[in-house]
């Protein structure tokens, strides 16, 4: 996470029309069983993007999302959000999902029974991978619109549910990525909370020798970088 | 397999991506075109696949290589690994991953790795030095900037899960000191020690092995003779100048490497430096291959390869084309099963000879040793010449040092690994004796107040101060201290391999077990392992070459051509070709934001402020 200097500022920039507007990266990694619909929430989250901020997906590697917290007009999240790409399903998930995660969006399926019980386990995973560095986690149970068509096919309560979470510390929503309820609210909260806990700190000036990395896609000279024979 | 036909690729195969993307197909005809939302996997089916079209056993980095250009060529890919991490024979490890890999290994459950010995100071796992502060790699590697790894980490978009660093010290030990290697042409212009007559004879030489292959008149004669007679024959190269370009430009490990290997490593080298910068090798933060194999198998997720790590093959049988799983499933397979030869069933009767040896020391010792890296960097080659060593070394040690800035250490302490091809108790005995001599080296160039010593800081041309390590270990050579490093941890171990040193992978390697020329090798009676494919394991060379080149041929192997190896061109592709257009028509922006970028991957949660423009 950091001050990124956006495409957006840049052509504020070239355009002279000055802008105090900042941005700030965070890393979310999405957890739970397979099947209770994290890719879906995804989706959902992605497809609907504001106008102003050009929606970016980078193929294969992960998907971005650009929004403007409401609380503070002047601040755009990026999230890069990275999906388990099915590595879930055995867990087989790799040590670099998890590395330098900003938030965690964890979900179950309300219809499913035992299937919070299966979202504390994945909350312990995160918590032994990335240890308790602030990271801010969200629990959400999906699937509410067929709770709201059907009152009986609920298997999870959400007050149990609002409860574990309070113990917990994890922020807690209930959510549809079919209808889409709860889903951008809940990228509002974790963007408020993450800049609350990350973004307000004062930058250390004391490191003295910090390596530059090496992006790979810009070479240096004019030179192609393609060399396959 | 030759002969077989063509599969069609993944594009092919899936007509509503062609449709959607028809433009993108005219621009490049045969590449397989990655859709808008990529990212976002499909919904998986409910059971697992019991048809898959390849089986991969092994999550080594060629392993993942492999998986992932089958997958995104539209293979069906079921990847397993009986280990509880990724990587194999490449991974990355904690430290109580490493304990239980050295017991592992020692009682003879994990094949291909002889005789490990590991020491761990008892400071560690406890207070600042926590187990999974530590990223030990077993196969470290390094990734020259002009190479197949790197288009295809680039083309697969494989980069973006990963963070990359430069290397710049190549350091050549010779008579108990560090030569920091001369590799740049103003850096040969401006050396005052070397004589007028050996710049022009090496000017010349670098000209010439820039195009070598097309000079065939130069060298068809040395076809099958070593590089030294070459060099002192045809350029009038004096030995030190010999001996940096075999050893330290070219990374050989032998004297008598063959004079065309020698210049395509030598030239390797040259035509890698200032791609990215006066650098010639990049690394790979938090880990080398293991993070690798991390980011191939989540690309070949991504195109839809299924994972399953703590899972072994238990048997294949060719005739039903059944194979079976230690957690008791079974998938027909339709093409291949292809496993590592560490991964190999039980009654298994078919795995390749492993007749190299790799012997490795891995230490890490509570010393960050900056005196050794470059401005900026975290990170170092040592190499050890034949006959420099105290041991007597008939074969080169080389060194790769990672400090705590690539974060594969605690802050204050460095990676120090070891390799030597040398076989038998001698190549522990030279192993030993390089990490003596980076030991005193270290003790000797961290104790001296360097600053008080003015010829010891030199300006170079561009007004930069620079260490002059040729100084810095003379001056000190007479400095005896009584003070010693505190090693952390000290690894050894052996590691077998069919793939010999240095040599590009021959195809010829994989016919063991599936003959090129169609024939099939009679099945051996009771075998659990008939019809499978292994891999090549890494040998000791350092830089990740012949990974690409193994995968490659599998490939061909399997698919019946190599025309689809990761020939991929993702949607969104313009915009970054726009992002990157207008970064070169603002070039002050541009490099800022490279600047920005790097602070922020660097430095995930520290740095912060806010930012005017
Ligand atoms: N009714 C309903 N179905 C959903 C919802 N979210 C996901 N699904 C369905 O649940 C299945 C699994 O969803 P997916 O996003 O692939 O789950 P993942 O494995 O957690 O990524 C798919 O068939 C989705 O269509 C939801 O909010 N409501
Ligand atoms: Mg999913």
């Amino acid at each position: 996470m950091g001050w990124v200097k956006s495409p957006i500022h840049k052509r504020a920039h070239q355009n002279k029309r000055y802008n105090t507007a900042t941005m700030l990266q965070f890393k979310l990694v999405l957890l739970g069983d397979s099947s209770v619909g994290k890719s879906s929430i995804v989706h959902r989250f992605v497809k609907d993007s504001f106008d102003e901020f050009r929606e970016s997906t980078i193929g294969a590697a992960f998907l971005s999302q650009t929004i403007k917290l409401e609380k503070h007009p002047d601040v755009t999240i990026k999230f890069e959000i990275w999906d388990t790409a099915g590595q879930e399903r055995y867990k087989s998930l790799a040590p670099m999902y998890y590395r330098n995660a900003n938030a965690a969006l964890i979900v179950y399926d309300v219809t499913q029974p035992g299937s919070l019980v299966k979202a504390q386990s994945w909350v312990e995973e995160l918590k032994n991978k990335v240890g308790d560095q602030d990271l801010v986690i969200c629990l959400a149970g999906n699937k509410v619109d067929i709770c709201d068509e059907d009152a009986t096919a609920r298997e999870v309560q959400r007050e149990d549910a609002q409860l574990y979470a309070q113990e917990q510390g994890l922020l807690f929503y209930e959510t549809s990525a079919k209808t889409g309820a709860g889903v951008s609210a809940i990228f509002q909260e974790i963007g408020e909370r993450v800049y609350q806990k990350k973004g307000m700190e004062v930058p250390s000036s004391t490191q003295a020798r910090k390596p530059l990395n090496v992006e790979l896609q810009r070479p240096s000279t004019n030179d192609s970088t393609s060399c396959c024979s | 397999m030759m002969g077989a036909e063509r599969r069609t690729s993944m594009a092919e195969r899936r007509p509503s991506t062609l449709n959607q993307s028809s433009f993108s197909m005219e621009r490049r005809a045969s590449s397989v075109v990655v859709p808008h939302l990529a990212g976002i996997e499909d919904p998986l089916p409910d059971t697992t696949p019991d048809k898959v079209d390849v089986v991969v056993v092994g999550t080594g980095l060629v392993e993942s290589i492999l998986a992932a250009a089958l997958a995104w060529q539209g293979s069906n890919v079921l990847h397993i690994d009986s280990n509880s991490y990724y990587g194999d024979t490449s991974a990355t490890l904690t430290i109580d991953q490493l304990k239980q890999w050295v017991q592992d290994v020692n009682q003879g459950s994990l094949k291909c790795y002889e005789n490990a010995k590991l020491h761990i100071s008892s400071v560690v796992g406890r207070g600042s030095y926590k187990s999974r502060d530590f990223g030990i790699d077993l196969s470290p590697k390094i990734l020259f900037a002009k190479s197949d790894l790197l288009s295809i980490l680039l083309k697969s978009r494989v980069h973006q899960y990963l963070e990359f660093q430069s290397l710049s010290s190549f350091h050549t030990y010779e008579n108990d000191s560090f030569e920091r290697l001369t590799n740049t042409k103003q850096e040969i212009f401006t050396n005052p020690s070397l004589p007028l007559m050996t710049k022009r004879s090496l000017m010349k030489f670098i000209k010439f092995v820039l195009d070598w292959e097309n000079q065939q008149e130069v060298w068809a004669s040395y076809r099958d003779k070593p590089i030294t007679s070459f060099l002192v024959n045809k350029f009038k190269l004096e030995r030190a100048q010999v001996y940096e370009l075999i050893f330290s430009i070219g990374l050989c490990y032998n004297i008598d490497v063959k004079t065309p290997e020698a210049l395509q490593r030598i030239r390797r080298y040259l035509t890698s430096f200032d791609v990215y910068g006066p650098f010639p090798v990049l690394y790979s933060k938090y880990g080398g291959p293991g993070e690798l194999s991390q980011g191939f198998c989540r690309s070949a997720a991504v195109a839809g390869a299924t994972y399953k790590l703590n899972e072994t093959l238990v048997s294949y049988d060719p005739e039903s084309k059944t194979a079976i799983f230690g957690d008791g499933s079974r998938v027909t397979v339709t093409e291949k099963v292809v496993a590592a030869p560490t991964q190999c069933p039980k009654n298994s009767r078919n795995v390749p000879e492993q007749m190299f040896e790799v012997q490795r020391l891995t230490c890490v010792v509570d010393k960050p040793c900056l005196e050794w890296f470059g401005e900026g960097e975290y990170a170092a080659v040592v190499v050890f010449p034949p006959g420099s060593l105290k041991s007597g070394n008939r074969q080169a040690v080389q060194a790769l040092i990672m400090g705590a800035g690539s974060d594969v250490c605690p802050a204050g302490s460095s990676v120090w690994y070891l390799t030597s091809t040398e076989s038998g108790p001698r190549g522990e005995m030279d192993l030993d004796a390089a990490f003596g001599a980076l030991e005193e080296s270290i003790i000797r160039e961290s104790s001296a107040d360097i600053e008080n010593d003015s010829g010891i800081l030199e300006v170079d041309t561009s007004g930069h101060f620079t260490l002059n390590s040729v100084k810095l270990g003379q001056s000190f050579k007479e400095h005896i201290s009584g003070e010693s490093i505190q090693v952390l941890v000290k690894l050894y171990y052996k590691q077998l391999t069919s793939t010999p040193p240095f040599e590009v992978v021959d195809p010829s390697i994989f016919d063991v077990n599936d003959p090129a020329d169609g024939v099939h090798k009679k099945l051996i009676p009771g075998a659990s392992d008939n019809g499978v494919l292994y891999t090549a394991l890494p040998s000791a060379e350092i830089s990740y070459d012949e990974a690409v080149t193994a995968a490659r041929v599998l490939f061909q192997r399997i698919v019946g051509s190599d025309d689809d190896f990761f020939d991929l061109d993702f949607e969104d592709e313009d915009d970054t070709d726009q992002m990157n257009e207008s970064a070169v028509v603002d070039d002050e922006d541009d490099r800022m934001d490279i600047g920005l970028n790097a602070e922020m991957s660097v430095e995930p949660v520290e740095f912060a402020g806010e930012m005017e423009i």
